[in-house]
């Protein structure tokens, strides 16, 4: 077995027992560790990006302060800034969207 | 003192050669149960006087007195919930931070077991017995949430749990505030030398050995000295074996249960265990402790060590230390914590002046441990 996501797979099928819950509802249990679960795979991203940082830098003939204080152009911050906004309305999406809640 | 081996510290071919980013992730699990265990479980008792109590005796017009009302009022703390369910989510993702390297590369880990295992040069042996029946209560059951639990076995090469329990065990323990020079088998070699000074054992036992990096260590600090180990796992075994060899360290590994030992009586000088007793249930601790009794010489030592979840200083602590029970998988920690060991080995045979409780310090951290030991009358022979 070589893949990632066949040995994800392998450890999902491998568990037993039930999975008790602490909060009032299973939904908001799973939001949770969904959410801890994505702070584990940024805190991996950030790792990856430092280490760019580092090799750019040092590449540059930079320090890691120098290279991540560097000024960016006009046209770099608008970009950045678009991004942001974009990041920021997909992941706060339900909160803007006008639908209200349907019982079930 | 003798240095230990720094079992969290080796490297041997049966280790699953990770990834940079899956060793960057196992560092992130390690992290985040650092932060919820420095920062967020250690409010939990202030959380039970602060919310949990006034929220149980609004809703019960009573204190909590008993354990079950202790736990309720602490489910009665938002904080503590909000603990509780992130403590859980992070313990299975130490499960998957080390199973998908596992899993991704198993075939690789058995070949290179099996040629441990094969090899002419080997010191230590392996075996295993098919007709044993794995002890139902713990080969059922996904200890610490490892999945599969102890007893797993997939086949004749199979090595995933002893896999699993060392490098699960270490995002675990270093998730504890335990460093690289962690040793449980080390607690006991300075407790040797400093109660037991010129205690030199010549046959050792090693009880409930797991992934045998204890046995191990015990063949490296006592090289003159046979060791044997035992666990119920065929797939700990096969991993525990071919670690060993990989370290070049003589250990005699068998598939055994620690309350029906196939070894004659008074045959060894030294017989440990390590976090063994809280994976047990009351009747299989008292025959293990008596097999024990049985296989060691008269003025020899039994050795015991466990979790420090017996010192908790208020009934609101040792509750709030049972959350293992219901939530990880743990189904004998919490009458592991409420009993009374010291008269189990006296039932056991032991005599009251033989028969001591150690609360000593980690190798190399701020956390405690259990033991009890007893040494095997003279008289008794």
């Amino acid at each position: 077995m070589t893949s990632a996501t066949d040995a994800i797979h392998a450890v999902i099928a491998a568990g037993r027992g039930d999975r008790p819950t602490s909060l009032d509802n299973v939904e908001t249990e799973r939001v949770l560790a969904i959410a801890l679960a994505l702070l584990v795979e940024l805190s991996v991203s950030n790792e990856r990006i430092d280490r760019l940082e580092r090799e750019v830098a040092d590449l540059r003939g930079a320090t890691l302060d120098e290279f991540r204080g560097a000024p960016l152009t006009d046209t770099a911050i608008a970009e950045r800034q678009e991004a942001l906004e974009a990041l920021q309305l997909r992941v706060l999406r339900v909160m803007v969207d006008p639908r209200g809640a349907e019982a079930l | 003192m003798t240095k230990a081996m720094n079992v969290r510290d080796v490297q041997h071919p049966i280790l699953p050669r990770a990834t940079a980013e899956e060793l960057s992730r196992q560092r992130a699990v390690v992290s985040l149960r650092k932060l919820l265990n420095a920062r967020v479980r250690s409010e939990n008792v202030r959380r039970f006087h602060d919310e949990g109590a006034p929220a149980f005796a609004a809703r019960h017009q009573r204190q909590p007195q008993s354990p079950d009302d202790i736990s309720a009022a602490l489910f009665e703390s938002p904080g503590y919930r909000m603990w509780s369910a992130a403590n859980r989510a992070a313990q299975e993702m130490i499960w998957v931070s080390v199973g998908e390297p596992i899993f991704r590369d198993r075939d690789r880990m058995q070949a290179a077991a099996r040629e441990l295992a094969a090899s002419p040069d080997r010191k230590g042996s392996l075996t295993l017995d098919p007709s044993y029946d794995p002890s139902p209560e713990l080969a059922g059951t996904d200890v610490h949430l490892q999945p599969g639990g102890y007893a797993r076995d997939d086949g004749p090469d199979d090595v995933v749990a002893g896999a699993f329990y060392e490098t699960g065990g270490n995002v675990f323990s270093f998730g504890q505030g335990a460093g690289k020079s962690d040793s449980k088998a080390g607690v006991i070699f300075r407790l040797l030398e400093e109660t037991f000074a010129g205690f030199e054992p010549k046959r050792i036992l090693d009880l409930g050995c797991s992934a045998g990096a204890a046995s191990a260590a015990y063949a490296d600090r006592f090289p003159n000295a046979e060791v044997h180990a035992i666990d119920i796992g065929a797939g700990m075994l096969r991993y525990a074996h071919a670690r060993a060899e990989a370290l070049d360290v003589a250990v005699h590994f068998s598939q055994m249960d620690a309350a029906d030992l196939k070894y004659p009586d008074d045959h060894f000088d030294l017989v440990v265990s390590h976090n063994m007793l809280h994976e047990i249930g009351a009747d299989k601790r008292r025959r293990a402790m008596a097999e024990a009794l049985r296989v060691v010489r008269p003025g020899g030592l039994v050795i015991f060590q466990d979790v420090d979840t017996r010192f908790a200083p208020s009934d609101v602590h040792r509750v709030e230390k049972n959350w293992d029970t219901r939530f990880n998988g743990e189904i004998f920690w919490q009458t592991y914590t409420e009993s009374d060991l010291e008269a189990d080995m006296l039932a056991a045979g032991f005599t009251a002046a033989d028969v001591a409780e150690h609360n000593v310090s980690a190798v190399s951290n701020l956390n405690r441990w259990y033991v009890i030991s007893g040494r095997k009358p003279v008289a008794a022979a």
